[in-house]
């Protein structure tokens, strides 16, 4: 369950000014890719073009073969503060998300205990945002956007406030799923080695206004100083 | 530029030291009207205001006072809040609704809801619609701002994560945009309840014939001391029964909300 995504000719301005140029990008279904950048350089506008948060000022975007007019559920996101609601537990949040299927009580339940239990949070489920940590409230976040079962995963420097060994956890759970699913995964962060440990394809975004400086196949099994160098000699040049 | 009100849960656990400074006030207050310092007839004693305070409630004008002013602070507060929460949300949502709004409200905000009672005596003569209208607009305007304020805090991405997930309108708004403002709106209405009680008095004063102020205005005609501290007392002790109430149930429904 995949969608191709499709950036052609692609602009994006704030007022007057052009903060992304004329950008093309193919995203084929089912792969992952890291769009790596310093902050600033326009990651977070490519990624809420594609999630419908933002309008082209010029070009478009197409998931599959239709253009990306607004957000919808075949896009899930996952956002860097999580954006969880407070007011419900874990559960809730996962459920809210479900809602939109029209699923009996008990389904919709069932459901949302298994995608909790897939992100490793199965106990947590009762639980507040406010009593769960970082990586557990990311953990629910991503429950959430799975549980809608997105074609695309739109992932905006999610695991960008957790600490060290968390971050890399999240970074194994992450790929595990994507492997188990197959969706396409558009994950932007500024930080090359996560860029490098998840992806399999690394794009640099920079320059002002923002454009594409590079675009990186990451070998299976990574850990390429080599490519690591030119990736950073790409970040540093712009 | 507004002061939030504190937080419910401002009286938890505070009894002890507030019930020491009540006794603490309450002692001065005997010694300063038992000294003499005090001109005769001025101050009265606390055992003689708890005296005209259990004279009008056994009389049943206390009772007659409170249900005239409690229907018309409530009509008028219902009204404002309704309609001031309304406002607030659609303010709130839709920035360039309320970037037309704001010059409005800013201007209309400092003018005290005492100084439109002529002007609503005017429009709507002495009765009972002038003094809920007038306590109505005073609720309205001050639920209004704080209302617009929580609305126009709710994170954006809480909003795009609903959208995201398939969410139409109707639920963003039940599901995400309610539940996301329900701190500031019962702010707003505990602050909605202290203006409503506000605009009650000057409503009253300016022309009645029953309720707690139409009572302090008679009773100061008469200089009868006792019998205005008494009323004092009462307004003093329904604001804060009202307060603690709202407090309360804020409590128990913005459960999740740490502020
Ligand atoms: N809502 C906005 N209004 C005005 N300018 C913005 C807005 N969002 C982002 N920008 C500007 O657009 C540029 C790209 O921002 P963004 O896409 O958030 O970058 P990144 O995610 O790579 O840090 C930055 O210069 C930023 O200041
Ligand atoms: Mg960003």
């Amino acid at each position: 369950m995949s969608l191709e995504v499709r950036l052609e000719g692609l602009s994006a301005h704030y007022g007057d000014t052009r903060v992304l140029d004329r950008t093309d990008l193919r995203l084929p279904a089912g792969s992952f890719t890291a769009l790596l950048g310093p902050s600033g350089c326009g990651k977070s506008t490519v990624l809420n073009l594609v999630a419908g948060f933002v309008r082209a000022s010029e070009g478009r975007v197409t998931a599959g073969s239709a253009p990306v007019r607004g957000p919808g559920p075949e896009r899930g996101v996952v956002f860097q503060h999580y954006a969880l609601f407070p007011w419900r537990t874990a559960r809730g949040n996962v459920e809210f998300a479900l809602k939109r299927l029209g699923l009996p009580r008990p389904e919709r339940r069932r459901r949302a205990l298994a995608a909790l239990a897939e992100v490793g949070l199965a106990d947590g489920a009762e639980k507040y945002p406010a009593q769960l940590s970082g990586g557990m409230q990311q953990r629910v976040a991503l429950a959430r956007a799975l549980a809608a079962e997105p074609e695309v995963l739109l992932m905006d420097e999610p695991f960008g406030a957790l600490d060290a060994l968390t971050r890399t956890r999240m970074q194994h759970l992450l790929r595990a799923l994507w492997q188990r699913r197959g969706t396409t995964v558009l994950f932007v962060t500024h930080d090359i080695d996560e860029a490098l440990a998840l992806a399999e394809r690394v794009i640099v975004l920079g320059g002002t206004p923002g454009r594409i400086l590079a675009d990186h196949t990451v070998p299976a099994g990574s850990g390429d100083p080599d490519l690591r160098a030119l990736i950073a000699h790409h970040l540093g040049s712009d | 530029m507004h002061a939030t009100p504190s937080p419910p849960g401002r009286y938890r656990g505070r009894l002890g030291p507030a019930l020491g400074v009540a006794g603490a006030v309450l002692t001065l207050w005997y010694l300063l009207a038992r000294s003499g310092a005090v001109a005769p007839g001025l101050l009265p004693t606390p055992a003689q205001t708890a005296a005209a305070l259990a004279d009008s409630a056994c009389s049943g004008a206390l009772a007659a006072d409170l249900g005239a002013s409690l229907a018309r602070a409530g009509q008028g507060f219902a009204l404002g809040a309704v309609v001031g929460s309304a406002l607030g949300f659609a303010t709130g949502y839709l920035p360039r609704l309320s970037a037309a709004v704001t010059p409005l409200i800013s201007f209309l905000r400092p003018i005290p809801a005492i100084a439109l009672v002529p002007l609503a005596t005017a429009w709507f003569g002495i009765g009972e619609t002038a003094k809920r209208l007038l306590i109505a607009y005073a609720v309205l305007l001050a639920v209004w701002l704080y209302v617009h304020d929580g609305v126009s805090r709710v994170p954006v991405s809480h909003l795009r994560a609903a959208r995201s997930l398939g969410a139409p309108l109707h639920r963003r708004f039940i599901e995400v945009l309610l539940p996301a403002a329900a701190p500031a709106l019962l702010a707003a209405l505990r602050y909605g309840a202290s203006v409503a009680l506000l605009a009650l008095v000057a409503a009253e004063l300016g022309g009645a014939d029953s309720g707690l102020a139409y009572r302090l205005q008679v009773d100061g005609q008469f200089l009868r001391v006792d019998r205005m501290f008494a009323g004092l007392l009462v307004l003093g002790l329904l604001g804060v029964t009202i307060d603690l109430l709202l407090a309360a149930a804020g409590r128990r429904l913005v459960h999740w909300s740490t502020s």
